[in-house]
């Protein structure tokens, strides 16, 4: 009975739900991201509340900037704006009402006249990937790789080996704090495409509707992404507390599983001429880098110094793991290389081909080192004094930064655009971005 | 399809008077007695980490405002942090008291985040009331759990930690009641919509 009631009380808090002072956009005619066959005579949003009109509350934009609205008048719960015929293309809708506590609430969505409507992230005006977003992406790859790598490096390479306690104090707070970044890393970047969406000054952002955005695949791919790291935070939480190193098992799994997240929402999931299989080999990239970098530094950083008894046995270990983890790292990189850039002269004339250039050599030089690691170090391990050990540590370390190097080109590549394959284009050429 | 918003509000609340009514006990009955059953110790701290972990979902699900969403993610963080300390303390892993600090951090970091994303004054409706109410509530109440990191047997301080808990769950049960009770205090509020 007792514990019916516990279960009872913690089932009642389990409803997740929304909290909002203001005016709610409930939804739209037409609705986000929606292929219409003829042009909207109107334009309709309905709030979960009375709302007054501004001054071109409601803008209906073309590629170009054009402004197909006409008047806007508030009927009820709904603010509607008539609409000039519109030609075949993509729209973006921008819009504004005050809520009835005073607040400005503002939004955007796209739909598309006989051709698919582009993200919301491509809505006119947006300008696309800043250097701020880089620098975000690279704190989310640095995040998953400290929190995955972490967690693979303590569950594989360390498997069945007396792990002294503080170790696995360390441990968890790495890859917590790993879980953390990236917790936070998602939400940045959610909220800088939104911003770049919106196209709003911050005061307004706060209260802009990021609902659209939510509704891409970016946001869909945000959503699961942070309650999937939520819940690794418990399981690690509860592994420390708990003493039980099983329980970090299902909490690496969870986590090399949610890395996908960016691969489902990226270039090889959505662009031209990319496929499920491009979605996975991005995602086998993604996840073997991060537990390679991740466990590279873990051992680097916290068990060469911390727990020396170790040092042989986890070594030996990591060694074996990285030679998988680079297979397919490699495998995956050069099947995407690939499909995502059709000539190879793409390498020397196109942006995304440059940067490319850069993280390969930046590869090949963490690949060299791990070699060397691999076929020098390795064997002279077991006749190795003090004094040669401490240099390893040293050299491991040199090698993580080679792969921090890595993941900061990683991040602007991520958010380059690859050229597209002249004949994936869709409908016959006519542009379905809206992004200048 | 989302839920309304009473009904988080009203989960959380629960969550929370049943936090404030075992910490109730726990000041009436003594620490002694109520962890004479050894689970009890871990009751709501555990409540109180779990509260932490599901308001994950609010703050991913909700997002038709920026700010809103940042408030949930603090509480979020700041919940998960102060009960995963407490029941680090109460299981021996942590050691320090100090880590109970973690729980007047908590209380500032709520109060500000219901300060900060509520910008209508105390009196235009009902809702930004208790907002200013509750944040307030919290930034003074912030206080008891300050002065019981160094007077941890202090039943008196025992006894307003856990009426101000008991206190915010009343606050949160009516913020959103659906009855529209002096729903707008201002005609700048607009007709009320429930």
């Amino acid at each position: 009975m007792r514990r019916a009631l516990l279960v009872a009380a913690l089932v009642a808090l389990a409803v997740p739900a929304v909290a909002s002072a203001h005016a709610t956009l409930r939804f739209t005619t037409p609705t986000f991201g929606h292929e219409l066959q003829r042009g909207p005579t109107r334009v309709v949003l309905h709030f979960d509340q009375a709302v007054r009109v501004v001054p071109s509350s409601i803008k209906v934009l073309n590629g170009v900037g054009d402004q197909f609205a006409l008047s806007t008048h508030v009927a009820g719960q709904d603010v509607v704006a008539r609409v000039a015929p519109l030609k075949l293309g993509a729209y973006t809708v921008r819009w504004r009402a005050i809520s009835a506590d005073s607040h400005v609430v503002s939004g955007v969505w796209t739909f598309g006249v006989r051709v698919p409507a582009p993200p919301v992230a491509d809505a006119y005006g947006a300008g696309g990937p800043t250097v701020a977003e880089h620098v975000v992406r690279w704190a989310w790859f640095l995040g998953l790789a400290l929190a995955i790598g972490s967690l693979g490096f303590r569950v594989i390479c360390l498997r069945g080996l007396a792990v002294p306690r503080v170790l696995e104090r360390k441990i968890a707070v790495a890859s917590g704090l790993g879980v953390v970044i990236t917790i936070h890393a998602g939400i940045v970047a959610f909220s800088l495409r939104a911003e770049d969406a919106l196209q709003l000054p911050f005061g307004d952002f706060l209260y802009g509707d990021l609902s659209p955005m939510a509704a891409t695949r970016f946001g869909r791919a945000f959503v699961v992404m942070t309650l999937g790291f939520a819940l690794v935070l418990a399981l690690v939480y509860l592994s420390w507390l708990l003493d039980r190193s099983d329980l970090l098992v299902p909490a690496f799994a969870l986590s090399v599983l949610f890395a996908g997240g960016l691969s489902w929402s990226g270039h090889d999931a959505l662009d031209p001429g990319s496929s499920w299989k491009t979605a996975i080999a991005d995602w086998v990239h993604i996840a073997a880098a991060s537990v390679w970098i991740g466990g590279l530094a873990t051992m680097a950083g916290l068990l060469w110094y911390g727990a020396p008894e170790l040092r042989r046995s986890a070594f030996a270990n990591f060694s074996r793991m990285a030679t998988v983890l680079i297979a397919l790292v490699l495998g995956a990189g050069s099947y995407l290389s690939i499909a995502r850039l059709p000539h190879l002269s793409d390498l020397w004339t196109q942006g995304y081909g440059r940067v490319l250039l850069v993280k390969v050599g930046l590869v090949c030089l963490a690949l060299a080192w791990g070699a060397f690691h691999h076929f020098v170090i390795r064997p002279a391990l077991d006749r190795a004094d003090a004094g040669f050990l401490a240099r390893i540590g040293r050299s491991l370390v040199g090698e993580s930064l080679v792969g921090v190097a890595v993941l900061l080109v990683a991040a602007v590549l991520v958010d380059s655009k690859p050229p597209i394959r002249g004949s994936d284009q869709p409908h016959g050429g006519v542009a379905t971005t809206l992004r200048p | 399809m989302l839920p309304h918003a009473e009904m988080v509000h009203w989960a959380f609340a629960s969550g929370i008077l049943f936090v404030g009514l075992c910490l109730l006990c726990e000041a009436i009955v003594g620490q002694e007695v109520w962890r004479m059953r050894p689970w009890r110790k871990y009751l709501w701290p555990g409540v109180a980490f779990s509260m932490g972990v599901l308001l994950w979902p609010v703050m991913a699900f909700f997002t038709n405002s920026s700010i809103h969403m940042y408030a949930h993610g603090s509480w979020a963080e700041v919940l998960m942090l102060a009960g995963g300390a407490e029941l680090g303390l109460v299981h021996g892993r942590l050691k320090s008291p100090l880590w109970r600090l973690t729980w007047p951090i908590a209380f500032a970091v709520t109060g500000l985040a219901f300060i900060v994303h509520e910008q209508n004054p105390w009196f235009f409706a009902r809702s930004a009331f208790l907002h200013h109410l509750l944040g307030w509530t919290f930034l003074l109440g912030a206080i008891v759990p300050l002065a019981l990191v160094w007077r941890p047997r202090s039943a008196a301080l025992q006894a307003c930690m856990a009426f101000t808990i008991v206190a915010v769950a009343v606050m949160l049960f009516t913020d959103r009641d659906v009855a529209p009770v002096f729903g707008h205090l201002s005609p700048l509020a607009g007709p009320e919509h429930r």
